[in-house]
């Protein structure tokens, strides 16, 4: 089941300034579903209008099998949010801020207490939030998400501002809360690597059009087609002869054979022709594109 | 009930904020003035112990400034910052994704704007009484003979808050528009300052900002400012009835929320 379904949804800002072009989303339950995209890409903007703070012009947005627009109210009880930077009352402490929440989500005031040790903030006390660093008000604001224990979180770039330890405790965190919890998670970053490490599906999105949704074994799978062998011989103008004789796809770069990746037996077979045919083979190496690549690829 | 849980929510938020410090310093301002007159100029009073009028004229002493000037000023700033408490702190958007219909979410922000200006009046004649009594047992001077006049404090109160419904209103709808705190504060204070200058016009009670200014010239009794045919605290609450509609439907209808 879809968690959440987005369809052909489009969004202009004005006439002409085109920010989302029919993008469709499907977020699977129980999944962690990475929202990727180069900054300004259409991920905010997306997000914005999963939650109803931009009105949908064109295209159908439905979460938990419910139209949004119909189901408004019902839906939002269901869903944890951080949209963009903390949203915290800085003259309010904490759990001040947690109890404003608490008051329209009318969950047990225990939750307060469990939120705040789940994010490691129990002992800031009478500490107000506007004294806060950027990591604490991040980790306060994820409280809040948290705090009426919602089925689904969107997440548009959690762990902004947060250092590298921060960053894993964060990571360490959603995965716990998807596993132990069941909590769907629909998280956007522009960091790939900080995202590959914690999602199981991905979409990638730019210039308002998603490029790429499915599992990362999908991605992983077109990263692995993208890669290529390199044979570094003493002599690349006959290798190149004789490789392009059994694979088509075969150049010259920088003076080296380069082919798309092969099966290890067939490398194995092309390795016995070079060396057959007096040619010196100094080194045989795999050049892998990293996700990265791929999405600067995609994204390009 | 989801209506009474977002009122405590966003009574929450105006704790330690600075709309709620101008409830409690605004409400005591002029009352420590007043006391610390009648303080210094001890020696009047036990001739005011025997007044017959001393709440009546104490009353209208207290409201003098704070009719003319201080209460628009102070609830166009508190109003601007109970909305500005959102745009300051980021929060519209966190606000907006909560399971509460807008209009729940705008009836209970206005609602606290009532509530503190409810507040201030409490508190302000809470000073108009210390100020009465006070100075007497300090100085061991008989307290006034005159009973406080109950009724008449009650119902004078209820005129100014009336009065200042249209200023709630229209501050409550300019201040939900734009993110610049600047704004409603300008345009306030434009109104606040144009009101004050139309109070020499004959139609001055068609100004949304002149009526707490009339209901003070009503008491005092001054004739050739309020148009005795007119009943402007009518007038008022219909300003207060077009700022609440037009507020709540450019709410409802704004693109982005948060």
């Amino acid at each position: 089941m879809y968690i959440i379904e987005a369809t052909n949804v489009s969004h202009y800002f004005s006439k002409g300034d085109q920010v989302l072009d029919q993008i469709n989303l499907s977020v699977k339950e129980g999944s962690i579903y990475g929202f990727l995209g180069p900054n300004g890409a259409g991920k905010t903007t997306t997000l914005r209008l999963l939650l109803g703070l931009i009105r949908k012009q064109a295209g159908e947005i439905n979460i938990f099998g419910k139209p949004f627009d119909q189901h408004r109210t019902a839906l939002l009880s269901q869903i944890g949010s951080l949209i963009e930077s903390p949203s915290l009352y800085g003259q309010l402490t904490a759990a001040e801020n947690l109890l404003v929440w608490q008051k329209v989500y009318q969950c047990p005031k225990s939750r307060i207490g469990i939120v705040l040790d789940l994010v490691g903030l129990s002992n800031t006390g009478s500490k107000k939030a506007s004294q806060f660093s950027l990591g604490m008000k991040q980790r306060l604001a994820i409280a809040v998400a948290l705090l009426h224990s919602p089925a689904l979180l969107i997440l548009d770039e959690p762990s902004n501002g947060l250092d590298p330890s921060g960053i894993v405790e964060m990571r360490e965190l959603l995965k716990k809360l998807n596993q132990e919890e069941g909590i769907t998670i629909l998280i956007s970053s522009h960091l790939l690597p900080e995202i590959e490490k914690l999602v199981t599906d991905i979409g990638i999105i730019n210039h308002g059009k998603v490029l790429f949704q499915g599992s990362l074994e999908a991605l992983m799978q077109r990263q692995r087609q993208a890669s290529s062998i390199v044979f570094d011989t003493n002599n690349p103008g006959e290798a190149l002869r004789l490789v392009q004789a059994q694979n088509q796809g075969a150049v010259l770069d920088q003076g080296k054979v380069k082919l798309p990746a092969l099966e290890p037996a067939k490398v194995a077979d092309l390795n016995r022709r070079l060396v057959g045919s007096g040619i010196d083979v100094y080194e045989i190496s795999m050049v892998e594109n990293d996700l990265e690549t791929i999405f600067m690829n995609l994204t390009k | 009930m989801m209506f009474l849980h977002s009122i405590q929510s966003e009574w929450l938020k105006t704790r330690r904020s600075l709309a709620a410090w101008l409830v409690v310093i605004g409400s005591f301002f002029i009352p420590a003035i007043l006391f610390s007159v009648r303080l210094i100029y001890s020696e009047k009073l036990p001739t005011d112990s025997v007044k017959t009028d001393f709440w009546e004229t104490l009353f209208s002493n207290h409201w003098q400034t704070m009719a003319l000037l201080l209460l628009p000023m102070g609830v166009i700033l508190a109003t601007s910052l109970i909305a500005q408490l959102e745009f300051r702190n980021n929060t519209w958007k966190q606000l907006h994704t909560t399971p509460q219909y807008l209009t729940t979410i705008f009836m209970a922000k206005f609602t606290v704007i009532v509530a503190m200006m409810l507040q201030f009046l409490v508190l302000f004649n809470i000073g108009i009484l210390f100020t009465g009594f006070v100075p007497h047992l300090i100085f061991g001077v008989a307290i006034p003979q005159q009973p406080v006049p109950w009724g008449y404090f009650l119902q004078q109160n209820a005129y100014f808050f009336m009065d200042c419904l249209p200023i709630i209103a229209l501050q409550y709808l300019i201040s939900l528009q734009f993110k610049n705190f600047l704004v409603p504060l300008s345009v306030g204070l434009g109104i606040m300052l144009a009101s004050l200058i139309s109070l020499e016009w004959k139609y001055n009670y068609m100004m949304p900002y002149t009526h707490c200014s009339l209901n003070f010239y009503t008491i005092k009794k001054m004739e050739g400012v309020v148009n005795p045919n007119i009943n402007f605290h009518a007038w008022a609450l219909g300003y207060f009835a077009i700022f609440m509609v037009v507020g709540y439907v450019l709410y409802l209808t704004q693109k982005q929320k948060g």
